[in-house]
């Protein structure tokens, strides 16, 4: 306990800003200057992203046809799954009272689909998809393996519903002629799922690549088939597959389906006049009161037709100006109030 | 009673398991403090004490047998105790010590066992085993994993490194050396080596192995100086003496090699200061006391070398008897957040079954239908609900905040280091910073209502310094010089004539000096030869200089005042002697004590006992520490007839100190009044001030001493507690309030009284000051103590019938509750007071106080002492403050905190307290709302997704959120915030009452937490909902994935809870604006890696986010959603915070948007009392007090019995080397 003048002071603490607790420091204050000024311009921008937001939602022409309905006879023809072979087409005629200009893009849309649901999410076998190991379905129950024990390819709950009606968009040229309007079947899909995470197993040929794989329960044809006009898009890196195996967060969703070719008489995009839809119906949506539908729409820099991000920024906007005056009348109000505290 | 005590002294009363059954030793001297207080008590109170003492079951079975020098005797069959099955293990420990808890293989296991023995971390591990069940698991098993082994992982290393430092510890004493005797010859060996029975010999400035029986030294009689830091941390030398045949025939190597003696004494026990045992010797048997045991840890001292027998060994001896377990305390918030896990607990439940119950019902409306969720069994919707519900435990698991206790360590320890580091509660005259000894307390000391203070040592500096003496009838000490002539300016005392002066005492009275020096009055003379040679003060000679080692500094003052005076107390070769041969050959009784005591023992013919006591009371109104002298002349033949008596006595085997009390009792009668020194114990700096300032903070302070009722009023009015227009009330005026209040609540109650509501009524008509002063023995009374004890008396008796059993319960019953209904109404009333002081009062009845104020009041309670008698009231508070000072270390042993002024306690709770509240209050706030914000969006969209338990944000996501990107910014905030400076809290004390009414951190302040988060989950689900639902991204790519919206969230999310803790922090230092930056960073950072595509390539399964960052995050769109998002989450918070900030300011609101100004206030200030300092000097207090400041050996005269020749021979052997250095 005694200790020697040597190391008198030993156990004085250092003198530092931390340790003292007076390290240099900004004391937030919310002054009125501040805060005024601060909610003022918030306001500012938010009625300005707004309004932008709002008008270039109204540049954009959207068409949306909902089929459920209108191919009924289909619709029942399928709640039948015994008639899976049967094909079933339906024809819906609609006319486009102005030009859609610039790109325009085809979307099917699905009501009431759940493609976020936990256990459907995670049937898929991300090593499969990338063609590293066609026969590792581990995750993928119930769609691993077909009757006769054959892993299948592409496993998984996902790939097995996958969207399989044809779109086909057809242009009235007069009341007796039609043409077809070109479409691209590429360039739907992120860069990123395209060349990193779907690959087809490498191999001559793609019916060898997978071969000892079964097709998927629900598929008519096995997965090397897909697109019978461009082998290039077969396989894993179908872009409609692709397309389909990224879920969507919601159970009402819209995926993109085609995009215009602009040529011939599409330069411009699509013109006025009048068109029809050409589908054949194969995907069953009326058995869990699904529906859906096709959208024909042009974008703009913030995406697609909602208006709801306008009218949010416009309403916060407006909010937030409310709030600015009436934080600004308190404050007037309560300027001239002596503040009093306890002195020592 | 003191079991009782302690289980509560856990917060609340749901009781904790009680670390302490083993009764500790300081209750056996607070007996002993007990036993000595002066006799004013009333009778009633003697009964008590016997009746306590009847009760206390102290067995003294001598069982423990040491044989010396025979290692195989302890080896025997019969001393064998069986452990687990069939492992037989010697009741003896070898002298090994082993404090570390785990070696290398149990660490992992044992640490394990610990960690997972908490609640939460109980909690997690099952939320992992239930994450194997593949049926239930919906998060990724890392999610749970990674954070959970982070936690214990540094829970862990903390274990680590504190064990690994033990092992150290141990492994260095274990190796020290001594030597042992081995095959007849002393031989050196490690301390691990030695065994019960063997013979060892230690040298000067060696710590003592183990618990030795003291054979012989080098010392004549074979005394032995020890230092006993490391047990009481007591500095003084204390000296241990061998018996008088073991000195004569144990001074060699060869008859110690032979010594064959046989030990029987009491089994290992913590009593430091007892022993009993006995030795049986060459057919003789010897009485053993603790005087003749060197414990493990002393130091010897002064002694070249010594010899003696290990009797208890490692982990048998009484040091390591004495590090039991301490007890835990816990704190308010603890309790509180406690709590508030349980409702989260409770929430997580509800919300699950909810949620599972919403699985079931949408399974049984859509999933079954839903041909392509077909899941290959077929499950009834309810079994799928309850697997759902399972499942939703695990999603939402965060809601339980995984990191919140290691957080919380972190944030106190960091607490701990601030106090510890603080150069402003850094005492530098004794070389002592503050230290906060438990880390766990810390925000507590924000929260204070009532501090319980002791006087002496605490108030007082207990620096004693001789002031004044009264000889024979004749006060000195007064501004007086030789002709009797009053000076206007006092010209101190020159000691310069003598050899022996340390120079250090400042005297004023010219006239004493030339008293001594003419050496013409004889009671003079004999008065500082009292002074000289009554005491226990050691010496110790340091390059010629006298150090006197006095073990109170009462003693150290008189011993050197008699130095200075030319008494100079040169050396002592025996122990302390009362009785003396003088030069002239009469034998003498040198006596001095408290005047209650002495005076009692007075003879009846004592000229000057009216004078002495007149000075005495003039003392006393000054707050002076009085003690009278008084000598005995003794005839030889009475002499030599009390000392046949008293050797008799001392080999008493039975109730040895009672006889020897009582041989005392008869020679201490019939004393001589030589006259009354007085010593003065001045106010440590500033107490006035930091009283004043404590009770502005509405904490009020009870001053709990053991001195006379006038001493304590007048330190009343000393530090300020009193003023001249307090109304004092004393025990006999409450008591009959008291008692009206009693008969009126009876008589309104009547039998159900129980029934009515409690109506709180004040005793006093308000307004005024007022103050209580009360002494131990009201203290007693009014709270029916003795009664009880009465009773307690009675029961021991064996009720004959059922009858008489049924109807003493009844009585005890009634007793009870009117005992309790007592004590109620007393606290009331007391705290009704704006101070109150008890008096009088001993260390039982401090604790007693305390636990009344925290049992009745729900109050948090600090208590501030620094000697063994505040021992008991520090380890009852729910806070216990040390002041490390002249008293030995036992308080600040027990204490959460010690300093070294009492002043420093102002900073400690207005500004650490206060700071370390709004902290963790802050914190927890924070912790609740980023978890539930974070949670509770997985709840939202759950109405999306068929309550499918799927989550929300990307499994990597879950997983770091707590670690890595929302933890920094808190536990920065809660290191470092202060809402205003330190210097601002301490002048602005009502700033601390937020703390006291637990306005940051209760109930409704935890709902509101979780409001806010519950709202900031919707916003940021909604938000992104809306601007989803609908759009498609500026390719034409659906943006409505689920990957980019989980992106968008988290992204909205990081920034909101980011910005969240920076509005929160009110002090931004680089670090916070670094940690809240950096973590919005981080986020970026660690997402843009773990999508990107090479770790895809590596891990397809565990990362499945390829290119969402990229993707989503580059369309301008989702940008503005997030913007969006985080702009709404945070806007209304700061409305909010303005208008109540401009509305309905706090106090430390207004004293922030002041803060410039009162700066400038404050320089200006102090530029003016520079001028005022110089001028006024504020009259100095004293203070003084009846403690028993002696050691225990003189005060009950046992020192004599130490004498075994005759009394000529102890002169002969140069007793007590005294010379008169004045030329007479």
């Amino acid at each position: 306990m005694k200790r020697g003048s040597h190391d008198c002071q030993s156990r004085l603490p250092d003198n530092t800003a931390l340790k003292q607790q007076q390290l240099p420091a900004y004391r937030l204050q919310l002054t009125a200057t501040i805060i005024l000024s601060g909610f003022f311009i918030t306001g500012v921008f938010c009625l300005g992203v707004g309004v932008i937001l709002l008008l270039s939602a109204k540049n954009i022409k959207e068409v949306e046809i909902n089929y459920t309905e209108k191919c009924s006879d289909c619709a029942k023809l399928r709640e039948n799954t015994a008639n899976f072979d049967k094909e079933c087409t339906c024809s819906i005629p609609f006319y486009l009272p102005e030009a859609m200009k610039g790109d325009v893009y085809m979307f099917y849309k699905l009501y009431g689909f759940y493609q976020n649901l936990y256990q459907y999410v995670l049937s898929r076998s991300n090593s499969q998809l990338m063609g590293i190991d066609i026969k590792d379905v581990s995750n993928c129950a119930p769609f691993k393996n077909s009757h006769n024990g054959i892993p299948i390819a592409p496993c998984g709950a996902i790939a097995n519903s996958i969207f399989n009606d044809t779109i086909v968009l057809s242009y009235n040229l007069n009341s007796s002629m039609s043409i077809k309007v070109p479409m691209l079947r590429s360039g739907i899909s992120w860069w990123t799922d395209k060349y990193v995470k779907f690959w087809n197993p490498s191999s001559q040929n793609l019916s060898s690549a997978f071969a000892g794989t079964a097709k998927p329960p629900s598929w008519p044809k096995p997965v090397y088939e897909l697109d019978e006009e461009d082998p290039e898009n077969n396989g894993f890196i179908n872009e409609d597959f692709i397309v389909w195996m990224r879920t969507a967060a919601f159970p009402t969703f819209k995926k993109l389906y085609r995009r215009l070719s602009r040529i011939q008489h599409f330069t411009e995009g699509l013109p006025a006049g009048s068109y029809s839809f050409g589908i054949t119906y194969n995907f069953p949506v009326t058995k869990f009161q699904g529906e859906k539908s096709v959208v024909l729409s042009t974008l703009t820099w913030s995406g697609g037709s909602s208006l709801f991000l306008g009218l949010a920024y416009t309403v916060t906007g407006a909010l937030t100006w409310l709030a600015f005056f009436a934080m600004m009348a308190i404050h007037l109000r309560l300027k001239g109030r002596k503040t009093l505290f306890h002195q020592e | 009673m003191n079991t009782e005590r302690d289980s509560e002294t856990t917060f609340e009363e749901d009781s904790q398991p009680n670390d302490e059954v083993v009764p500790y030793s300081d209750d056996e001297t607070e007996d002993d403090l007990e036993d000595q207080e002066p006799a004013v008590e009333p009778e009633q109170n003697r009964v008590n004490r016997e009746a306590e003492e009847n009760q206390e079951p102290f067995k003294k079975d001598c069982t423990w047998q040491v044989k010396a020098n025979d290692r195989s005797f302890h080896e025997q069959p019969h001393f064998m105790n069986t452990k687990f099955f069939c492992i037989k293990e010697s009741k003896y420990a070898n002298n090994a010590i082993k404090t570390y808890k785990y070696n290398v293989f149990t660490f992992l296991p044992l640490n394990l066992f610990e960690q997972f023995k908490r609640a939460a971390n109980l909690y997690f591990l099952i939320l992992l085993i239930l994450q194997t069940i593949p049926q239930i698991s919906t998060l990724a098993w890392y999610t749970t994993l990674v954070p959970f082994l982070v936690v214990l992982g540094i829970t862990a290393i903390k274990d680590l490194v504190d064990d690994v430092a033990r092992h150290k510890m141990d492994k260095e004493i274990n190796n020290r050396t001594c030597e042992v005797i081995k095959d007849g010859r002393f031989k050196v060996a490690k301390w691990k080596e030695i065994q019960v029975g063997d013979v060892i010999r230690l040298k000067k400035n060696d710590f003592v192995p183990a618990d030795i029986l003291l054979l012989s030294s080098s010392e004549p009689n074979s005394l032995c100086y020890v230092e006993t830091a490391e047990l009481d941390g007591e500095t003084n030398l204390k000296f241990k003496m061998a018996l008088e045949s073991t000195h004569q025939y144990l001074q060699k190597e060869n008859s110690l090699a032979t010594f064959d003696g046989f030990i029987e004494c009491e089994e290992p026990n913590n009593r430091l200061d007892k022993f009993t045992g006995t030795l049986f010797w060459r057919k003789t048997g010897f009485p053993l006391d603790a005087d003749r045991i060197l414990l493990r840890g002393c130091v010897i001292r002064n002694t070249d070398f010594c010899h003696g027998l290990v009797i208890f060994a490692g982990a048998d001896t009484k040091i390591m008897k004495n590090s039991g377990k301490t007890r835990f305390k816990r704190t308010k918030i603890d309790y509180l957040m406690n709590y508030m896990v349980y409702t989260i607990f409770v929430v997580l439940i509800l919300l699950s079954a909810g949620l599972a119950i919403g699985h079931a019902y949408w399974e049984a409306q859509v999933g079954n239908y839903s041909w392509y969720l077909y899941s290959g069994e077929d499950a009834t919707p309810s079994y799928r609900g309850f697997l759902n519900f399972w499942g939703y435990i695990i999603v939402l698991n965060t809601l339980v905040p995984i990191s919140l206790y290691v957080s919380v360590e972190v944030i106190r320890l960091g607490q701990s280091h601030f106090i510890n580091w603080d150069l402003q509660m850094y005492y530098a005259e004794k070389d002592t910073p503050a230290k906060a000894r438990t880390t766990t307390l810390n925000e507590q000391l924000g929260q204070i209502h009532y501090i319980f203070s002791d006087k002496t040592g605490t108030l007082t500096q207990n620096i004693m310094t001789f002031k004044k003496c009264c000889i024979n009838g004749h006060i000195y000490g007064d501004h007086q010089d030789a002709s009797q002539h009053n000076h206007s300016k006092a010209e101190q005392v020159d000691f310069s004539w003598n050899m022996y002066a340390d120079g250090k005492l400042a005297f004023y009275d010219h006239y004493l000096i030339e008293q001594i020096r003419s050496g013409k009055e004889p009671g003079v003379r004999q008065f500082f030869f009292l002074l000289a040679v009554c005491h226990t003060v050691m010496v110790d000679r340091l390059d010629g200089q006298l150090n006197y080692q006095a073990a109170s500094p009462d003693e150290g003052a008189l011993v050197s005042a008699a130095r200075n005076f030319g008494f100079a107390f040169l050396a002592r070769t025996q122990n302390t002697i009362t009785i003396i041969r003088t030069p002239e050959g009469n034998i003498r009784l040198y006596c001095k004590g408290a005047d209650t005591v002495i005076y009692e023992r007075l003879h009846r013919m004592n000229p000057t006992k009216q004078e002495t006591q007149d000075a005495l009371d003039i003392f006393a109104s000054e707050t002076l520490r009085t003690l009278c002298l008084c000598y005995k002349e003794i005839e030889e033949k009475e002499f030599q007839e009390w000392n046949k008596k008293f050797m008799a006595a001392s080999i008493a085997s039975t109730n040895r100190d009672e006889a020897l009390d009582k041989v005392y009792e008869e020679i201490e009668k019939d004393l001589i009044l030589l006259g009354a020194t007085a010593i003065e114990d001045r106010l440590q700096d500033g107490v006035p001030e930091t009283i004043s300032k404590l009770s502005k903070a509405d904490i009020k302070i009870w001053v709990l001493t053991g001195d006379k009722k006038e001493t304590a009023e007048n330190i009343g009015f000393a530090c300020e507690l009193l003023t001249e227009d307090t109304t004092i009330c004393y025990g006999e005026d409450i008591n009959a309030l008291l008692h009206t209040r009693m008969e009126n609540q009876r008589n309104r109650g009547g039998v159900y009284a129980k029934f009515v509501p409690p109506v709180h009524e004040p005793f006093f008509p308000t307004g005024g000051n007022r103050a209580l002063i009360i002494t131990g023995s009201w203290l007693n009374e009014i709270l029916l103590e003795k009664k009880t004890k009465k009773s307690n008396i009675l029961k021991l008796k064996f009720p004959r019938t059922e009858e008489e059993r049924r109807m003493r319960t009844q009585s005890k019953r009634r007793l009870e509750a009117k005992k309790e209904q007592q004590q109620k109404n007393f606290v009331d009333l007391a705290c009704e007071c704006s101070a109150v002081i008890c008096c009088r009062v001993t260390p039982k009845q401090k604790a007693m106080v305390v636990d009344l104020v925290k049992r009745y009041k729900k109050a948090i309670t600090l208590a501030i002492g620094d000697g063994a008698n505040d021992v008991n009231m520090i380890k009852t508070a729910h806070i216990g403050v040390g002041i490390s000072g002249q008293e030995g270390m036992q308080a600040v042993m027990s204490s959460d905190y010690s300093f070294a002024q009492f002043r420093y306690l102002q900073r400690l709770l207005l500004v650490h307290g206060r700071w370390s509240y709004i902290r963790m209050c802050k914190f927890l706030r924070y912790f609740f709302y980023k978890n539930f914000a974070f949670t509770l969006v997985h709840f939202w969209y759950s109405f999306f997704n068929g309550y499918s338990a799927q989550t929300a944000y990307e499994d990597w996501f879950i997983t770091l959120y707590n670690l890595l990107y929302s933890s920094l910014p808190v536990l920065l905030m809660g290191l470092l915030d202060q809402d205003v400076s330190d210097k601002l809290s301490l002048r602005f004390p009502g700033l601390y009452v937020v703390g006291q009414r637990d306005l940051l951190f209760n109930y409704r302040r935890f709902f509101v937490s979780l409001l806010h988060g519950v709202l900031t989950s919707m916003i940021l689900f909604f938000i992104p909902l809306g601007a989803y639902l609908q759009t498609v991204g500026q390719d034409g790519e659906a943006p409505s994935d689920y990957q980019s919206f989980a992106v968008t969230i988290a992204s909205a999310l990081i920034i909101t809870v980011n910005f969240q803790i920076g509005l929160d922090t009110s002090y931004w230092t680089f670090v916070n604006a670094f940690s809240i930056f950096g973590s919005i960073a981080l986020y970026f950072g660690i997402m843009f890696d773990f999508h990107s595509a090479g770790i895809h390539v590596l891990f397809p399964s565990a990362f499945q986010f390829t290119g969402t960052a990229s993707n989503a995050l580059r369309q301008p769109y989702i940008w503005l959603t997030i913007i969006l998002t985080v702009a709404v989450c945070l806007l209304p918070v700061i409305a909010i915070r303005f208008l109540s900030m401009t509305i309905w300011p706090s106090e430390s609101d207004k004293i922030q948007k002041h803060r410039k100004r009162l700066k400038a206030e404050e320089q200006w200030k102090r530029r003016q009392s520079v001028f005022r300092r110089g001028m006024s000097t504020r009259r100095s207090a004293y203070a003084f007090s009846h403690q028993p400041g002696y050691a225990d050996l003189i005060s009950s005269g046992r020192s004599i019995r130490k004498k075994r020749s005759p009394l000529d021979g102890v002169i002969a052997d140069g007793t007590a080397e005294y010379r008169r250095t004045v030329e007479s």
